[in-house]
């Protein structure tokens, strides 16, 4: 078979993958007779209010020097790690807002952090290619540095985003700039599977963003400059579980939904979109049409505990809040009092889910929570 | 002045319109602003209000006010007086909350305590003395005269505005009782002091009490502002008290360093006047300290929020027995249930939020890094840790350069880094005037004896003057005459002193009498000087001082903290499409810049590298001899008569042998190395190989068949071009004992793409034909660069991570010359001419929205590759470069020699051409001009100056807003900052 023959039939073989999912998208849309929030509306729900007290700044956890780009919390949910253009992870304790760990990278082009479950340990990646872990319980050096425990290196490209896998301090999914993610396991520093990549089906761009479904930690969900999100079990890492197409830009973020069945999306389009696993549908879309044309790209996106509110950090530093089912915004935390000055880069709920972190590029975090006095019923 | 009483005067006169226009007399900027009021003097009470009200008002000073606004305003003005309340402990209050009389009793109750804490409180005596003439005067009782006290300065603050308003009321006429007053006020000042002033009395009589007082107050302020040396001795007796104790006060005041600061202070400042004080004080702060001293007074923080002695400042309870926390700035004080609102996460250490950012209190530095009891209590050890060691080395908290001067000079900041990061800094520096004798390195204070030896030789301060130690004994020791003290020691110590001589004393103790030659002896060469030394509490070099003289030119680049990293860092950005040459050049810029480019580990792992990369060779080699021995062969099958000559003999049983066979033991090698290859395990399995093969490659490589194989290098195309150079040194590079040299290092393929990104941090050596005439050079030589390399492999093609590189300086794009024949696979699995895939990269680099506005600088590589190769291969085989036409002399062709006539080269002209192009497409992207520099990355000379001008680039951009003070960039404030 020559080359030329090859193209052929590789070309051929395109056109009608573009066909079907032309088809299948067309008959996703003649089933898809509503979307949550005409359904929601249908049935007479209100969007939820905000009160002036509702959700305020309350504290400013200063100490970076550059731009923040990536925040975690602790499930113990007083603790935060957060990651730095100048360098460094700084473990902070949301309550007193105090440093307990100033940790100096190798590589200062850290992209992203994550807290171990049992908060013992925490995870960095960046330009380096490497994922390294620290364990906040090693000595520190001469200098005061806390020394590397783990090096998870085999990425060709950046490390873009980590997240421990729930309930254990020894895996960790990676996703990269090579166009794959990883699962990696800690205490050998191997990896055990990769997911995507040259020989396997997979992202076609730099994957962003994974998120690890809660309640069955097999699942995964990855976000990427493909402009799709892609499901994954960890079993099965030859092919995607099933492909999210959708958004028109990056999809910048992904995270799923409390209940394990849906999760959502923010991406270079200025959308969010909320994803049905089961049926692989788009559920909404979450967009907010501004005044000029310019359409900020979302940058970071998180549920409340209850998954009825959306945050979603956008780059000319708003935050929206949104009424999942109803679609609309319903807060707007660049507009409060104390907020960044600059581009929302993450964002964090705590386990509990009665806190709120923001990092930005003005290089502060600032938890948000519910400011006022609670009634007791 | 109730509120009532407010609404009316404003609805009386709603006509008016509020002109802020000044019509008083001149007012000096004496205006009152220190208050006699001694700390001591504050009479102690309890709060009376709990409410904060102040930050909530905007203050009524300045702002122009419509006519329709005036109700606002005065309502404002009275609550205004009415928080002050809250803060001097006389009750102003009362009039404030609307069930005036309940509270007005209690009021009542406490400023009668107030008086009485007043007559017994020792501060109290011209309170007493006011108390006389009121209450000749009219019968006040005690309250009044206490309130009398402590209301001064609550007036004091308001003068400015009130006279303005005063001089309207003139006008007017009207009722307003403040007004009616000053107005009396002023008109008595202006005719004779004592009439008007008790008629201010007379009038204040018949009004509330409290506006009274405050009334009062404002009447002494009004006439001691005017008349402060008008002080006829006619003037009721309570003025001249005061006109007396005011200036005696200020100079008490002036006296205590930061004066501004006495919790006394704090009275005083009621929030009526915060705001304005800043400048005004400050001025008069500077006045004052430039009147002092050298010294330079920064602006002086002040806390927000005023509160009566002794309690937190934010909560405003607690007393002065209450454990609390300090800010370390502007001295608010907070109890521990506060201090981490208040301080939020003490990025700076102690400083409350507002502070951040702020110098801190030099009376504090001492207390730097050292933590408090209660801070111990409310954090853990490792916040602890975390927040003393940010408040002890973040940039601000660090002592201001200009407040240490030596040898008469004040310090430039990094002249102060040199002196605290040498061997021996001084110990405990505080700001002050030092001396500093840079041949032994005797320190001291200015006038005083020498009180440490530190590393000599810093070139810190001025030339050390002859009287820098006030000494009188006309002995000299290197230009300074000693004092009495050192004398005594040298006379101890067996020096001949008889005659005045003058001493030339090194670092290590010899000393020589000036104009000779020889070693005399050292001073603290036997073992009874330094016991003497300690007696007379004189110096002794310590063994750190001594050792190290030498060392101190380079202690910058070793002992710099963090916060010094951050300054003066200027990042390029090295960027180019892979086989650019990019890691060639940062390479050559380690080996260049940086006294140990590579560490032993690294240089065992690049050897490791090296060799590896020889066997791969090696394996590509015996790959194409085995190509080349089967087309040999097969050639000899086809013209086997006519080519008998080709043939070599037939020996082993009948197997033919061209030039390239080779024998079966290397034929098993090479059949065993091409194995391991194709499995890819190549790195596994080498370590162990490189002895058992060593003597075997030898023989290989000596094989004609290799060598014959070699020869057509030029057709494996899978073999680099760099490849020749370490296969002919194959066999001194696979012994066990191999060390690679720093030009194998460059030659190496792979060493920096190990990670996406690798940086190198370097400092420009200073040339040494570069005298520095001009002594910003010194400082520039300073200047930190850091080169980032950053390989594109792997990265995308969207660049993301872009964004990261945002506070580069320049982007330095690199693109190999001689790349424009050859071809690579691209994303779309097509073939495409590897010039347009980097002009594609470059393109995406330029109009990356990060890269507005940046400098590129386009290296173009491996000219002398391109210059070889541009003979062969037309440059039109790039589809770009199409239109490349050189104008060539025709007597090129004989005269191969073109720098005999000074024709450019073919080489130079495509180089032009290409540099033009890509000067065309970044102008057609940016409107911006684009840097070209030709580099040869195997050249160190031509990497160094190629960074050089990437440098020079960075300072036109510093140097270009001098020029156009228009455009102001973060950048070039810095540069200035760190030149005075």
């Amino acid at each position: 078979m020559s080359v030329a023959e090859l193209k052929d039939r590789h070309l051929a073989a395109t056109q009608t993958v573009s066909a079907l999912r032309d088809r299948l998208k067309q008959k996703r849309l003649l089933l898809l007779d509503t979307d949550v929030a005409g359904y929601s509306r249908s049935q007479g729900r209100t969007p939820v209010s905000f009160g002036p007290t509702d959700l305020v700044c309350c504290r400013t956890l200063q100490g970076h020097n550059g731009k923040v780009y990536s925040l975690d919390w602790t499930p113990e949910k007083n603790r935060i790690v957060s990651a730095s253009q100048d360098g460094r992870l700084i473990v902070w304790n949301a309550l007193t807002s105090q440093k307990t760990h100033a940790i100096k990278l190798p590589c200062a082009w850290v992209m992203t952090c994550a807290f171990s479950p049992t908060g013992q340990s925490v995870a960095c990646g960046g330009l380096d290619s490497v994922c390294s872990i620290f364990n906040l319980n090693s000595p520190t050096d001469r200098d005061g540095n806390l020394p590397v425990s783990k090096m998870l290196s085999g990425h060709k490209g950046y490390v873009s985003s980590c997240q421990y896998v729930p309930d254990e301090d020894a895996h960790l999914i990676t996703s990269s700039g090579d166009q794959t993610c990883g699962l990696w396991d800690i205490t050998t520093g191997l990896r055990t599977s990769v997911f995507g990549g040259e020989f396997q089906s997979g992202h076609t761009a730099d994957v962003l963003s994974v998120s690890i479904n809660g309640s069955n930690s097999r699942m995964f969900v990855s976000g990427s400059c493909d402009s799709t999100a892609r499901l994954w079990d960890t079993r099965v890492a030859s092919r995607a579980v099933r492909t999210f197409h959708g958004h028109e830009g990056d999809v910048n973020a992904v995270k799923f939904f409390p209940d394990g069945n849906r999760f959502g999306t923010g991406s270079d389009d200025g959308t969010c979109r909320l994803f049905d696993i089961r049926t692989g549908h788009q559920l909404q879309v979450y967009y907010q049409q501004h005044g000029d044309n310019e359409v900020p790209p979302v940058t970071s996106i998180a549920f409340s505990i209850s998954g009825r509110l959306l945050f979603a950090g956008y780059s000319n530093g708003d935050c929206y809040v949104w009424d999942t089912l109803l679609g609309q915004v319903v807060l707007n935390l660049g507009t409060l009092q104390n907020s960044h000055e600059g581009r929302i880069s993450c964002l964090g709920l705590s386990a509990d889910g009665s806190a709120l972190c923001t990092g930005s590029w003005d290089s502060n975090l600032k938890i948000w929570a519910f400011g006022g006095h609670r009634k007791v019923i | 002045m109730s509120p009532e009483v407010g609404n009316i005067v404003v609805e009386e006169r709603l006509e008016y319109a509020f002109a802020m226009e000044y019509h008083g007399p001149p007012i000096t900027s004496e205006l009152p602003r220190a208050v006699p009021i001694n700390v001591d003097r504050i009479p102690v009470a309890a709060v009376v209000s709990q409410m904060p009200l102040p930050d909530k008002l905007s203050l009524p000073v300045v702002q122009p006010i419509l006519a329709n606004n005036l109700t606002k305003k005065f309502s404002k003005e009275l609550k205004f007086l009415g928080s002050e309340s809250n803060v001097s402990p006389t009750s102003v209050i009362a009039f404030e909350s609307p069930n005036g009389a309940v509270i007005r009793d209690e009021s009542l109750s406490k400023e009668l305590a107030s008086g009485s804490e007043i007559t017994v409180s020792p501060s109290s005596v011209y309170a007493f003395e006011e108390r006389r003439p009121g209450n000749d005067g009219c019968d006040l009782s005690g309250e009044l005269s206490s309130s009398l006290d402590t209301h001064y300065p609550c007036g004091q603050y308001e003068s400015g505005e009130l006279s303005g308003m005063v001089d309207r009321s003139n006008g007017l006429g009207s009722s307003s009782i403040s007004h009616d007053h000053s107005r009396e006020l002023l008109n008595g000042v202006g005719s004779s002091g004592p009439l008007g002033f008790s008629g201010s009395f007379e009038k204040s009589r018949e009004l509330s009490e409290s506006s009274r007082k405050m009334m009062i107050s404002r009447d002494y302020k009004g006439s001691l502002d005017y008349n402060n040396d008008l002080n006829k001795p006619d003037w009721a007796s309570n003025e001249s008290v005061i006109s007396v104790d005011y200036p005696s006060s200020r100079v008490s005041s002036l006296k205590v360093a930061d004066g501004c600061n006495e919790p006394g202070c704090d009275v005083k400042r009621a929030p009526v006047v915060t705001f304005c004080d800043i400048e005004s004080e400050d001025e008069d702060s500077n006045d004052r300290f430039s009147r002092a001293g050298p010294e330079v007074v920064r602006a002086k923080k002040e806390p927000a929020v005023k509160v009566r002695k002794g309690a937190c400042y934010r909560c405003l309870k607690g007393n002065r027995f209450t454990e609390k926390e300090v800010c370390m700035v502007c001295d608010a004080k907070f109890c521990s249930n506060c201090v981490l609102r208040a301080m939020g996460s003490m990025p700076e250490g102690r400083k409350c939020l507002s502070c951040i950012g702020f110098q801190i209190d030099e009376s504090k530095r001492v207390n730097l890094g050292k933590c408090s009891r209660m801070l111990k209590r409310l954090l853990n050890d490792l916040e602890i840790r975390q927040i003393m060691k940010a408040e002890k080395l973040c940039e601000v908290n660090q002592l201001p350069p200009e407040y240490v001067c030596v040898n008469g000079r004040p310090l430039c900041y990094e002249e102060l880094i040199l002196l605290q990061s040498c061997p021996a800094p001084p110990k405990k520096l505080k700001p002050g005037n030092y001396w500093y004798d840079k041949v032994s390195g005797l320190w001291g204070k200015e006038g005083q004896k020498p009180s440490q030896i530190i590393s000599p030789h810093l070139n810190v301060g001025g030339p050390i003057k002859p009287d820098a130690s006030n000494g009188n004994t006309q002995v000299y020791i290197n230009g300074r005459e000693i004092t009495k003290v050192e004398l005594r020691m040298l006379q101890l110590a067996g020096v001949q002193c008889a005659g005045n001589p003058h001493f030339w004393v090194n670092e290590d103790g010899s000393y020589q009498e000036e104009g000779q030659k020889n070693t005399k002896g050292y001073i603290w060469g036997k073992a009874g000087t330094k016991l003497v030394c300690a007696v007379l509490s004189l110096p002794v070099p310590s063994k750190s001082s001594c050792a190290s003289g030498d060392q101190v030119s380079n202690i910058i680049s070793h002992t710099a903290p963090d916060y010094l990293e951050q300054r003066a860092l200027q990042k390029f950005l090295l960027i180019g499409y892979s086989g650019s040459g990019t890691s060639t050049i940062f390479k050559q810029a380690k080996i260049l810049y940086k006294d140990v480019p590579f560490s032993e580990e690294e240089r065992e792992n690049i050897k490791l590298l090296i060799q590896s990369n020889v066997y791969r060779y090696l394996g590509i080699l015996l790959e194409g001899r085995e190509r080349f021995e089967e087309e040999n062969l097969n050639d000899l099958r086809v013209n086997q008569p006519s080519s008998e000559d080709e043939l070599i003999g037939r020996t082993d049983g009948g197997e033919e042998q061209t030039i390239y066979s080779i024998c079966r033991r290397l034929k098993a090698f090479s059949d065993w190395l091409l194995k391991v290859m194709v499995s890819g395990n190549l790195e596994a399995v080498f370590p162990a190989s490189i002895r058992e093969y060593a003597p075997l490659i030898e023989e290989m490589w000596s094989s004609s068949a290799i060598q014959a194989a070699y020869k057509r290098r030029s057709e494996l195309e899978m073999l680099p071009s760099v490849a020749g150079y370490f296969l002919e040194r194959m066999v001194d590079i696979l012994r066990f004992d191999y060390e690679p040299t720093d030009v194998d290092i460059l030659y190496a393929e792979g060493v920096t793409s190990s990670n996406g990104v690798a940086c190198v941090d370097f400092l420009f050596p200073e040339p040494a034909y570069e005298e520095n005439f001009n002594s910003s050079d010194q400082h520039e030589s300073l200047l930190r660069f850091q080169l980032i390399r950053v390989q594109s492999r792997g990265f995308g093609e969207n660049c993301k991570w872009l964004e990261m590189f945002e506070d580069v300086r320049i982007v330095i794009f690199a693109v190999a010359l001689s790349e424009y024949d050859q071809f690579a696979v691209d994303e779309n699995r097509s073939l495409v001419n590897k010039m347009m895939l980097s002009r594609k990269f470059f393109e995406s680099i330029v109009s990356h929205p990060t890269f507005d506005q940046m400098d590129f600088l386009l290296l173009l590589n491996k000219y002398d590759l391109f210059e070889e190769k541009i003979e062969r291969i037309s440059l039109t085989k790039c589809e770009w470069f199409d239109d490349f036409h050189p104008v060539t002399s025709r007597n090129r062709a004989n005269s191969s020699n073109s720098s005999v006539n000074h024709a450019p080269s073919l080489g130079q002209l495509g180089f032009h051409y290409i540099a033009v192009k890509f000067k065309r497409l970044f102008s057609s992207l940016t409107d911006r001009k684009l840097y070209v520099s030709l580099v040869n990355g195997l050249e160190p000379n031509s990497v160094d100056q190629s960074l050089r001008l990437a440098r020079e680039i960075v300072k036109w951009d510093d140097e270009r807003p001098n020029f156009s003070a228009s455009e102001y960039s973060v950048y070039s404030t810095e540069a200035s900052s760190f030149s005075h």
